[in-house]
Parts: C-alpha cells; structure tokens; sequence
C-alpha cells in the first residue's frame, strides 16, 4: 500500500515526526526527509542538540506503515533545507562574480565551447546551464557526458591563471 | 571505521550462466524487481504537471542523501537482526544494490562487497 501510493501524497509526509513501521515489526521514528519515489525508501533525520543530525533510510520494500506522530516544526523545516544546500560559501559581491562569470566565459569559449549570458547565469551549448558562484557543482545539465566534460573544465579553471585581456 | 584486516574472498563455485545470478540485468530476478515504467495517477493536464515536479523534488532530495551516504560508515540493518557496518559506496539507479567496502560480517571483513538492497531493511548514519 505505501509502495502504491503517488508523490502527492507521499509530499504530504514531509517535515513531519513519523514512526515507521517495518516488516519485521521493527518501530522508527523520525522527522521525514523525503520518500523517494523509486523505491518508495523513507529517510527519517533526527536532529541533535549540536549541529549533528542521525539519518536513517528504510527501503520501501520493508515499509509496513507510515503513521504521523506530530506536524513538523519549522525549526525542523529550516533544519532540513539546509541539509539540501550544505555548502556554506561566503558570499561574493556582485563584481567579484561578474569577474568569476566572465572569466569562466572566455574560458569556456577557448575550450570550444558556445558560451551566452542568460541574466545571471551562463549558458553553454545551449544545453548546460551554469549559477553563480560558477563552480563544478553549479553547473546543470540534462546530458551527463556533456556535463562531465563542462565540470571538469569549470574545475580546471579554478587552477589555471586569470584570463586578461592580453591573451586574447 | 575498524581497522580489522580483511580477509580473503571466498569464491563459490559459480552458477549456471548467466552469471552473477540476481545482480545480471537479464535474470528473472532483477526483471521482476526493478520497474520499467512509473505509474502515475493523471494521465494528462495540469495535474501530471505537478505530479512530475513533485517526484523530481522528492527524488532529489533521495539522491542527496545517497550523497550525504557516500564514504561514510552505515549501519545497515538487515533481516533476522543482522546488523552489518560498512563504508557505504554509491547505490544503482533503481536502488536495488548498494556497493560498500569494508563489509563486517561475522565470517570477517569483506574488503568490498555489493548487497542487495532486498535484503536491507534499512540503514544509519550520522552527520
């Protein structure tokens, strides 16, 4: 029955403390990260005093029952946003990342590749798109050999001299 | 993670071809386990719409925490009580293995190994 069900109303779990049932009567409760819907997998966090947090995932073929112990607090919600973007940057200021962007523009086009401005973003190939603050990890793309190849360079990029005017 | 030596692989005979048993993609097993379309619930319209970004949020959040996972020691808790620790790998596509290294089970330390995931009833770990 949990497998069956759709994303809409698996969503409707989120952030909220469950206690899962398996199918070897095991019980674990948790606050409901996501439930994946491939496999029907449930991940419960709970989240410690410190900064820690303790993960677990029950494979969707073991999941008996999904019952709702308490909604989801927002400390709870705000907690598990920040586990999807864990990456605490500083924050650059608008000139040093229109210096990163063009940079990585002249870059990208030296390596043969297409390269528009699409507002804050770079635009590659018309496929990959890359976000501020333009490294490996920003870049999305459909196409896993074209992102690949895209990645490595952005990360190439970080060690290779600036590009000035000069060169060109 | 231990510092326990692993120890040698034991080799089975193998099976009748193909082999690899459950984990070739051609055997009866893995056809049965893993799913070749996605049912949905709206067949066309504004609701599919919704339905699908859903499902890609859910599933993204999936693959972070398999990110999260990866390289880190996981408890994984098997069938009858079994408690395995091992440094978790990556998983497939449909989530039916997991490749581990460092297995611990009670015949030793398997230094790699792929479990299935029906054999997982779930798994720990801490960030």
């Amino acid at each position: 029955k949990w497998r069956d069900m759709n994303p809409l109303e698996w969503r409707e779990f989120i952030h909220h403390e469950v206690c899962v049932t398996a199918c070897d009567e095991q019980r674990f409760e948790g606050s409901v990260f996501t439930v994946d819907p491939v496999s029907a997998s449930v991940v419960l966090v709970t989240f410690q005093e410190t900064d820690r947090a303790s993960v677990r995932v029950i494979l969707g073929h073991a999941v008996k029952e999904v019952r709702i112990l308490r909604s989801g607090s927002e400390e709870t919600e705000r907690r598990m946003k920040r586990l999807i973007v864990p990456d605490t940057t500083p924050s650059l200021c608008p000139e040093e990342l229109q210096s990163r962007r063009e940079n990585l523009r002249l870059w990208l086009e030296r390596n043969r590749f297409p390269v528009t401005e699409d507002g804050q973003d770079l635009r590659v190939a018309s496929v990959l798109t890359i976000s501020a603050p333009y490294r490996p990890e920003d870049c999305s793309c459909t196409n896993e050999i074209i992102l690949a190849r895209v990645q490595s360079l952005v990360q190439n990029k970080q060690y290779a001299p600036t590009i000035t005017d000069d060169i060109t | 993670m231990s510092l326990k030596p692993p120890v040698g692989v034991q080799r089975l005979p193998r099976g009748p071809d193909p082999n690899s048993r459950g984990f070739d993609r051609s055997s009866p097993r893995f056809i049965a386990l893993c799913p070749t379309s996605i049912p949905s619930s709206a067949s066309t319209g504004p609701g599919i719409e919704e339905e699908q970004r859903v499902r890609s949020e859910l599933r993204e959040r999936f693959l972070r925490t398999l990110l999260m996972m990866t390289d880190k020691p996981v408890q994984f808790n098997m069938y009858e009580k079994v408690q395995v620790p091992a440094r978790f790998g990556a998983s497939d596509i449909d989530i039916l293995n997991f490749q581990v290294s460092d297995l611990e089970t009670p015949l030793g330390v398997q230094k790699e190994a792929l479990l299935w995931c029906q054999d997982v009833i779930s798994c720990s770990f801490e960030l």
